[in-house]
């Protein structure tokens, strides 16, 4: 059954990548591609309370109530920058890093429990995703992608001139009566989603790398937003097959080497892609300051 | 310094904001009849880009109200149309000229339902109206940043609004896109249009504009610029720069407008 190891492991891999691929890719648009980061971070204690409730990583409850805590956090961070008056980066810092530190007593508290270790929390098990009970057919880590992966692309199917939007010119989208907030909390709850039922496939610290990366990649490599999805998607499946390769190779963890397998994607892109590092001084704004002489220079003849 | 006007199209009432507990803007009080093109001028600072803000309903206000038409601004949305100013947004954003405009029809429209063909018509349209239409595929990106003005003038156009508020569409233009504007400007306002523009450029100010309102956190005047773009108002406005002030006279001479003692 190795063959179908390999299937499963690459498509589970695959289904994390493209869906935080795409979320990421707004988020990076949107300047705020380490709320994914915090997001991450945040929605341990929620999985680790909604496993002591119902016993089970895989239910639609601790699904939603771990999800829940991720997007609660977002307020959070938005609350005390906006009322509390507290630097945006430094409000962030505060309450990712808090609600990641009760999640850590809380993981490693339960101890020796077989399902929620820490191990698993922070890098995953996608090696093992074979093993895993059938849902519909498939190993459930590998449905519940799937279903999340449907759900991504709904949403932003329908609503991606709302977000296109709001994330070009929120204040222009208010302007004309629409509630920017509705738009930023929706793709906040799909990032939380997205990051809970990540978690256990490739842990709470590489679905980061999985938001961030595919986005960046597809920015070198084009500037019309239809194709930056494209490539996000795209060079997440690449990295998920190359990983599988670069993991069996090397007898590594798999997740780890997905990663490996998007950061060197993303060298390529920049080193290759049409806005990578070829275009780079073109592509810095001209201001028409850097015309101007330096004060206390020379003037030209 | 107050003009009553009746029937204004925009009205600002007792209007204060405060950032932090610090006045933005202190008790504004005006009014703007329809069909003319109006500069709202004073120094850095001074609160322009905040009232159109506010009264677009984009800060929240201390205290006071704007109405547009006579209605509060959600009653009447679809017939104002605002420019933001060109640096609140990244123009490295991965959509073309055209995709920008289109945005001006989402109000329209809606978020959910398709683009009708009359929508891509208009929105071409007005991207011949700035001189653009050649470009209209092209990414923001590559646009120069007088382009990129422009883009967001043809944005207001497509919503066909009457009331439009813009901030600082002058402001570090190309010479091209300077006479475009306020060519698109004057028709507006001679189709009964009414507009409201920031503008810091007191050089040009009373020759663009028909009305002025001269702001610095209070309102110092507001109404026919003939009576409004004095020196001792703008001395009001801009305080006791020296220069500044040897300018005033001069720009007020210059454009034969009353010197008041
Ligand atoms: N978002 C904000 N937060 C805090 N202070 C602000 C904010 N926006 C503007 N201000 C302050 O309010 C005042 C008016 O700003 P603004 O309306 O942008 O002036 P202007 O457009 O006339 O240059 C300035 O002192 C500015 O520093
Ligand atoms: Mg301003």
């Amino acid at each position: 059954m190795i063959g179908s190891d390999a299937f499963w492991i690459v498509l589970t891999g695959a289904l994390v990548a493209v869906a935080s691929g795409l979320l990421g890719s707004f988020l990076l648009l949107r300047r705020m591609a380490l709320i994914g980061d915090a997001i991450s971070h945040a929605v341990l204690p929620g999985i680790v309370l909604a496993f002591l409730f119902s016993g089970n990583l895989h239910s639609l409850p601790t699904v939603l109530g771990a999800a829940a805590v991720g997007l609660l956090s977002t307020i959070g961070i938005e609350a005390l920058h906006r009322r509390g008056g507290l630097p945006g980066d430094a409000s962030m810092g505060l309450v990712f890093t808090f609600l990641f530190a009760v999640g850590v007593i809380g993981v490693s508290s339960l101890g020796g429990n077989a399902d929620l270790d820490q191990e698993c929390v922070l890098y995953g098990e996608l090696a093992f995703i074979g093993f895993e009970e059938r849902l519909l057919g498939m190993p459930t880590s590998t449905t519940i992608l799937l279903a999340n992966l449907l759900l991504v692309l709904g949403v932003l199917g329908v609503g991606y001139r709302g977000l296109f939007l709001t994330t070009f010119d929120a204040g222009y989208a208010a302007a004309i009566g629409i509630s920017t907030a509705f738009w930023h909390y929706l793709l906040m709850g799909l990032v939380s989603v997205t990051t809970v039922v990540s978690f256990e496939a490739v842990g709470a610290i590489l679905v980061v790398a999985f938001l961030i990366g595919p986005a960046a990649i597809g920015h070198l490599l084009t500037d019309k937003l239809p194709w930056l999805l494209t490539w996000a998607a795209v060079s997440g499946v690449f990295a998920s097959l190359g990983g599988y390769a670069l993991a069996a190779l090397l007898d590594a963890n798999v997740a780890g080497a997905m990663t490996a397998v998007l950061g060197f994607e993303f060298l390529l892109a920049f080193l290759f892609g049409p806005y990578g590092w070829s275009t780079w001084r073109r592509r810095r704004p001209q201001t028409g300051l850097e015309k101007l002489r330096p004060l206390g220079a020379p003037v030209k003849p | 310094m107050t003009t009553a006007i009746a029937d204004p199209v925009l009205e600002v009432h007792d209007l204060t904001v405060t950032y932090r507990q610090k006045p933005a803007l202190w008790d504004i009080d005006f009014g703007i009849p329809q069909g003319v093109l109006v500069g709202v001028v004073g120094p850095n600072g001074a609160g322009k880009s905040t009232l159109i803000k506010a009264i677009m309903d984009l800060v929240p206000t201390a205290s006071g109200y704007a109405n547009c038409f006579g209605q509060s601004l959600d009653e009447v949305r679809q017939r104002v149309s605002y420019v933001p100013q060109r640096e609140s947004v990244d123009w490295d954003f991965p959509a073309s000229a055209l995709d920008v405009v289109l945005m001006g029809r989402y109000g329209k429209r809606g978020l959910f339902r398709r683009l009708s063909n009359r929508d891509r018509r208009v929105a071409r349209e007005c991207l011949r109206t700035v001189g653009l239409e050649a470009f209209a595929d092209r990414q923001i990106a590559q646009l120069s940043g007088g382009q990129q003005q422009r883009v967001f003038l043809a944005r207001a156009l497509a919503q066909e609004a009457d009331l439009y508020l813009m901030d600082e569409p002058f402001a570090g233009v190309d010479a091209a896109t300077e006479r475009t504007t306020l060519e698109l400007l004057g028709e507006l306002r001679d189709q009964g249009k009414t507009i409201v523009v920031v503008h810091h450029d007191l050089q040009t100010a009373a020759e663009y504009f028909d009305w002025i309102v001269l702001l610095n956190t209070r309102l110092v005047a507001y109404g026919p610029k003939a009576e409004v773009f004095t020196p001792e108002l703008l001395q009001e406005t801009y305080g006791g720069s020296l220069t500044l002030l040897a300018n005033v006279s001069e720009l007020a001479r210059k454009q034969n407008l009353p010197v008041r003692e």
